[in-house]
């Protein structure tokens, strides 16, 4: 029964906490260009709104069109519940959940990448491919992220890994996993979630046919993904594990808050990089990760 | 009923199948069911039991004692044979039915039935010589299998290369085997870790069971072969002959004594494999092709686990390597069951549009709703990702590397290379999957061929049926056949593993999860469908963009969706492009082709034949007929076999 609750407590905060990051990204990139910006609560009228509408099925698609979405969001949620929070855990956590957590994101991936490809267009053809290139060489920082957090922790279960603090090599880390988390969740500098042009898009022309409830657990999925790769990269660099639950939590939101405001600076004085120098810059991300690992190796042989 | 009876039921179904198939498909069918039945409740027990089946009738078979002998790694291999054997003998009394190919089908259910039965005699055989035997009979009838269609010459040229690389491939066996019945004074095959000087023989080994198992630069046989051969062969060809290189290795490296340098050797090249497979993989637009490829990586994958198993092994036994180990095995299951699914699949493409090319097909799904969704599990499966079985045995050989990892060991520094090699080989067959599943299925039909297909029927969708379930299977409750790998891993190397106390994985908890997702997924799609259902759908063309006469055509094509990957690895892939681009005001015609070659077959192995070819060329000029000179050759002859006795000092 506790177990249930517990479940139940952890998943509404992850549900209803994520549409809040990207409204807080919006609102500093707005505050830093001199606007006023859409309200911070913005993406859940967003998708209140998406919920309740009508959808729009191109002629072309097959029943993969409405089910990548929904399988995705399952697996970003599944994922979540691998993710402890400070010193009270994961909801479920074993022997090698970390690897269980890298795949079940890729899942999502492949699910709403057959999704998109299901609409025969050219533009989600071309964003797929984009996609799910990059996301090789985010994928190879993020196992090595996760290399070096073993190699700290002697462990494979996020729980034990992402306790202690990343030690010396923690800066390392943190450059590297911002990097991974500004790619995997298509932020300039590697795509332009604001973009008016198709041709120049990653994510977001991947999901461009795509209309009413089916986008909006898209939407979500994206956010919630997005909140993932912040709490992950707080809890690997910060000693969370060993406060008290309050103050982890403070801890956590804070550092969150801070994460999201970088996100927000990154998007406001940076252009978006050509996309033969996207490869070049998610190398420098796992390069970062490789000599975090190596810190770590360093500091660990006695 | 005991083991040695229900084998010899598999032989005789196989044998029976042999002598039917010409006059009747029907009982050669159930003849060859049977077979595979009784194969696989013989490879059950003896996996359930843990015992070893051994049997020597005291009888002579070409001037050695027949022996023969079953053990966990070989039940662990006739299992899958079984299980593969009776899914594409089904497919094929379909898809090779008389009335398609009146001539070249019955033969080929004759050759079919040779090659189960000797593959099956290859698990079997405890005596070196019979071993080359039955090893070379099956890679005979494999050649008449794959050369089912000698009409066209692609056919006639992969059949060829096949057999060239097999026996380059046997002579390897050959002096492995006579270099060991030579240093051992028998031909009988057995654990032997005691004698040291054995060891370098694994070298011989390595690469002859290497090319039958298409490890990277040996491999130049397999794409053409797999491609080439008729869809149910080629699906026993990748999902089973090549693991019999890997039963060879898995074997040889359990009996043998190793050199030290023969684990690090074998996890580099596994490595190789797996990444140089798939991305050689997107480089191609051939269906089949494509596939052929994989079962490069995924031999890879299986290689870095057996060769950080061997590292283990030879350093003090670390319970690291025996995960690495169980997930090198299961991963032999997983290839075969999702790879054979696939081939399967590919075949009935094949069968209803008559083309591998994937950049004229598209939009698939809709005549063959069964093919797509099975194939799409397939895809799932060979990607690595949960809750299917190619995740449960890639997170296995993961757990294994990572505990090398933080055990500060010797190896750390190798596992953390192949942990990082094995990420971004599972990213890159994941982005290859969605790529075939995107071009052959979904979107819209590319040409006309595509536009007219069929479902195929339930004789070719069965066995898709089961090796998906199977799939399925393994990834939903991983515990259940758990027991079955710890036999096998424990029949490796006995004096090592006790399959009682294998490291423990959390497999009960994975399982569970995995129900979870896969239920919860299911649901989850449901309600969703249900609410756009409830919101209203309206129809319209998909959106490009605005342009208002879009065409099939503009759909993304294998090339240019695997474009940016295919960059990366120029280096090796060596691409050849083709390019005639628009020029002038009101440019008439543009045309852009890209194709990617078999660099090692055409760089490497045909330029070096050519080298030989031409110096026996050059060596020929001293054949030319004339007698005087010939007289002259006599003399030399005889003068340097008299300098060779008085400088030999004759006593």
């Amino acid at each position: 029964m506790m177990t249930a609750l517990d479940i139940f407590l952890r998943l509404a905060a992850w549900l209803l906490l994520a549409p809040l990051l990207p409204g807080l990204i919006n609102k500093v990139k707005a505050w830093v260009a001199g606007r006023r910006g859409p309200p911070v609560l913005q993406l859940y009228f967003d998708l209140a709104k998406l919920w309740r509408k009508g959808v729009v099925l191109s002629t072309a698609v097959s029943p993969a069109h409405i089910i990548g979405p929904a399988v995705a969001w399952i697996a970003i949620l599944a994922a979540a519940l691998l993710l402890p929070v400070g010193p009270a855990g994961a909801a479920l956590s074993f022997r090698g959940d970390a690897l269980l957590f890298v795949y079940l994101l890729a899942f999502a991936r492949f699910s709403i990448a057959l999704a998109a490809l299901d609409t025969g267009s050219a533009f989600e053809g071309m964003g797929v491919a984009r996609e799910v290139s990059y996301a090789v060489l985010a994928e190879a920082a993020i196992i090595t992220a996760l290399l070096t957090l073993c190699v700290q922790s002697g462990s494979v279960s996020l729980a034990t890994m992402l306790a202690p603090a990343a030690g010396a090599g923690a800066a390392l880390l943190a450059a590297g996993l911002f990097g991974v988390l500004l790619a995997e969740n298509c932020r300039v500098p590697f795509d332009d979630p604001n973009t008016h042009l198709e041709l120049t898009m990653v994510h977001e022309a991947m999901v461009l046919d795509h209309s009413g409830p089916p986008l909006a657990a898209i939407l979500h999925g994206a956010a919630l993904k997005l909140l993932l790769f912040a709490v992950l990269l707080t809890e690997a660099v910060l000693p969370l594990g060993k406060l008290s639950l309050l103050q982890a939590i403070g801890a956590l939101g804070a550092a969150v808050l801070v994460i999201a405001v970088a996100v927000g600076l990154v998007e406001s004085l940076l252009a978006r990089l050509a996309f033969r120098r996207v490869p070049l810059l998610l190398t420098t991300a796992f390069l970062f990760c490789l000599f975090a690992l190596l810190v770590a190796w360093k500091g660990a042989t006695p | 009923m005991t083991p040695g009876w229900l084998l010899l039921i598999a032989g005789g179904g196989l044998v029976a199948g042999i002598f039917s198939a010409f006059k009747s498909p029907r009982v050669w069918l159930a003849a060859t069911l049977a077979g595979a039945g009784a194969g696989f409740s013989v490879a059950v027990w003896m996996l359930a039991g843990g015992a070893t089946w051994d049997w020597r009738p005291g009888f002579i078979l070409g001037v050695e004692e027949l022996h023969l002998q079953l053990d966990g790694v070989g039940a662990f291999f006739l299992i899958l044979l079984s299980i593969l054997g009776g899914a594409a003998t089904l497919y094929s009394s379909e898809y090779w039915s008389d009335k398609n190919h009146p001539a070249s089908a019955p033969p080929g259910r004759a050759w079919w039935n040779g090659m189960l039965l000797n593959m099956g005699f290859v698990l079997l055989c405890a005596n070196g010589l019979h071993f080359l035997i039955v090893w070379e009979i099956f890679t005979v009838c494999a050649y008449f299998l794959v050369t089912r269609e000698r009409q066209r010459r692609a056919a006639r040229a992969a059949g060829w290369l096949y057999l060239a690389a097999s026996h380059v491939a046997m002579i390897f066996l050959f002096a492995f085997f006579a270099l060991l019945a030579a240093r051992t004074g028998s031909w009988e095959l057995g654990p032997m870790r005691d004698h040291p000087g054995l060891a370098p023989l694994f070298w011989l080994a390595l690469v002859g069971f290497g090319i039958k198992a298409g490890i990277f630069p040996l491999h130049i046989w397999l794409p053409s072969a797999h491609a080439n051969a008729p869809s149910h062969v080629s699906a026993i060809m990748s999902g089973m002959a090549i693991k019999m290189g890997i039963y060879g290795l898995v074997r040889f490296t359990g009996w043998l004594p190793v050199p030290d340098s023969a684990g690090w050797v074998v996890a580099a090249l596994g490595v190789v494999s797996a990444v140089l497979g798939v991305a050689f993989a997107l480089g191609q637009h051939d269906l089949k092709r494509l596939l052929a490829y994989h079962s490069v990586e995924n031999i890879g994958i299986i290689l870095i686990g057996l060769g950080f198993a061997m590292i283990a092994a030879a350093h003090g036994n670390a319970a690291w390597g025996q995960l690495a180990l169980a997930g090198a095995l299961l991963h032999v299951w997983n290839h075969g069951l999702f790879k054979a699914l696939l081939f399967l699949g590919s075949g009935s493409i094949l069968h209803a549009t008559g083309t591998r090319e994937m950049s004229r097909l598209g939009g698939l799904w809709r005549a063959m709703p069964w093919t797509a969704s099975l194939f799409a599990l397939g895809a799932t499966a060979i990607a690595g990702l949960p809750p299917l079985n190619g995740f449960v045995s890639e997170w296995l050989v993961y757990l294994g590397l990572f505990d090398a990892v933080s055990a500060h060991g010797t190896a750390a520094f190798a596992a953390i290379f192949a942990a990082v090699a094995l990420g971004i080989t599972g990213a890159l067959a994941l982005t290859c999957f969605v790529k075939v599943c995107g071009v052959v299925f979904l979107g819209l039909p590319r040409t006309e061929i595509a536009a007219h297909v069929h479902e195929c029927g339930w004789r070719m969708r069965l066995p898709m049926l089961a090796l998906g379930a199977a799939c399925a299977a393994i990834g939903l409750a991983p515990v259940l056949f758990w027991p079955a790998l710890a036999t096998a891993a424990a029949a490796w190397q006995p004096a090592l593993i006790n399959a009682n106390a294998l490291p423990s994985a959390p497999l009960v908890t994975l399982g569970a999860f995995h129900l979870a997702l896969a239920a919860l997924a299911v649901l989850a799609a449901a309600f969703l469908w249900q609410r756009v259902r409830q919101n209203g759908v309206s129809r319209a063309g998909t959106w490009d963009c605005g342009y208002a006469a879009p065409t099939p055509r503009m759909q993304y094509t294998a090339g240019s969706f695997a474009g940016i990957i295919t960059g990366w690895f120029d280096w090796i892939l060596r691409p050849q492009r083709h390019a005639h681009l628009p020029k002038g005001n009101f440019p008439a015609h543009a045309d852009f082709a890209e194709h990617t070659p078999e660099t090692v077959l055409e760089k490497v192995v045909e330029p070096a034949g050519a080298l030989v070819l031409r110096a026996s060329l050059a060596v020929r000029h001293l054949q030319h007929g004339r007698v005087q000179s010939y007289v002259f050759y006599l003399l030399l002859g005889l003068a340097a076999l008299a300098i060779l006795a008085v400088m030999g000092g004759a006593k």
